[in-house]
């Protein structure tokens, strides 16, 4: 009998571990805006989310101020693509929420300081990073975070997060 | 002039340029736009010290909540004609005006050409004497 080849084995292993974690994704973002202005009384905010690619619907919700954003699935969408837009279109991110497969926050982009991983099959996180909550909240969370390398660095490609559920 | 008719806050279907003959401001707003709810209070007095045969305002608020709408207009005493359009900036008139901001005013002269966006109290003024 003819045996397959050890690599052979490892490279479907990893072909399978690639598939699942391309995956991995966020299915929502619930963006708190702020700004000099009224953020709710312009339209700029939901016109920039819509015209994303994978934003599938834009719900805003008055009563807390929030934009609900809902992804499409498969995305490979990475928080900043929310910072950068609602920046675009003239405000600020006061929070982020974001809903996400488990496996995303495996990646080594994102660091947990608050929360521990759990079982649930969607995880909710807040994202802590400088231009994600507001400044206020940024001035308290270095001086809480001051012994953590990677908060103070400031790199924009690593996420701090806090797991809420 | 665009020809829209809407409802208005005592239940009746008004045709904003069935006004058309006097100077028309049209307002829009919404009972959450804190900057809107200080401006209703704005042209309230403002309204009151116009002369009602050379200009209108109407008020065109895209409260999705009739109710919230209501209570808005009950608060900020407003007596001038108030439209309802319960889209958000969905709404119909809010796309065929292009508002993409609230508040948001248009004022239109006596043939019903628009003659100035968002314009001042004072603007208003000396336009109409």
């Amino acid at each position: 009998m003819k045996t397959v080849p050890k690599k052979y084995i490892l490279m479907f292993a990893l072909t399978i571990l690639y598939a699942a974690t391309s995956q991995a994704q966020i299915a929502k973002a619930e963006i708190r805006a702020t700004g000099l202005t009224c953020s709710m009384c312009s339209n700029a905010i939901n016109k920039q989310l819509k015209s994303l690619a994978d934003v599938e619907n834009v719900e805003i919700d008055l009563n807390t101020n929030t934009f609900t954003v809902t992804l499409k699935d498969n995305n490979s969408l990475k928080p900043s693509v929310f910072k950068e837009n609602v920046e675009k279109a003239g405000f600020f991110i006061g929070s982020l929420i974001l809903t996400v497969k488990p496996e995303m926050i495996k990646n080594n982009d994102y660091i947990i300081v608050k929360g521990k991983e759990n079982s649930a099959k969607e995880l909710q996180i807040q994202v802590l990073d400088k231009g994600y909550v507001t400044d206020k909240e940024f001035k308290k969370l270095v001086k809480f975070y001051k012994n953590s390398e990677t908060f103070n660095n400031n790199n924009e490609a690593d996420f701090h997060i806090k797991i809420l559920n | 002039m665009p020809s829209v008719t809407l409802k208005s806050s005592d239940n009746k279907e008004v045709n904003i340029a069935s006004f058309q003959g006097k100077y028309i401001l049209i307002d829009f707003w919404a009972s959450w736009c804190g900057p809107c709810r200080l401006g209703n209070k704005k042209l309230v007095k403002l309204y009151a010290t116009l002369n009602p045969s050379k200009i209108e305002i109407i008020g065109i608020s895209i409260d999705t909540d009739q109710n919230k709408w209501l209570k808005a207009i009950d608060k900020d005493k407003i007596f001038f004609l108030q439209l309802l359009d319960p889209k958000g900036f969905d709404a119909k008139t809010a796309l065929r005006f292009g508002v993409d901001d609230l508040p948001s005013k248009f004022l239109f002269n006596d043939k019903g050409i628009l003659v100035l966006k968002n314009p001042t109290d004072e603007q208003i003024i000396n336009l109409i004497n």
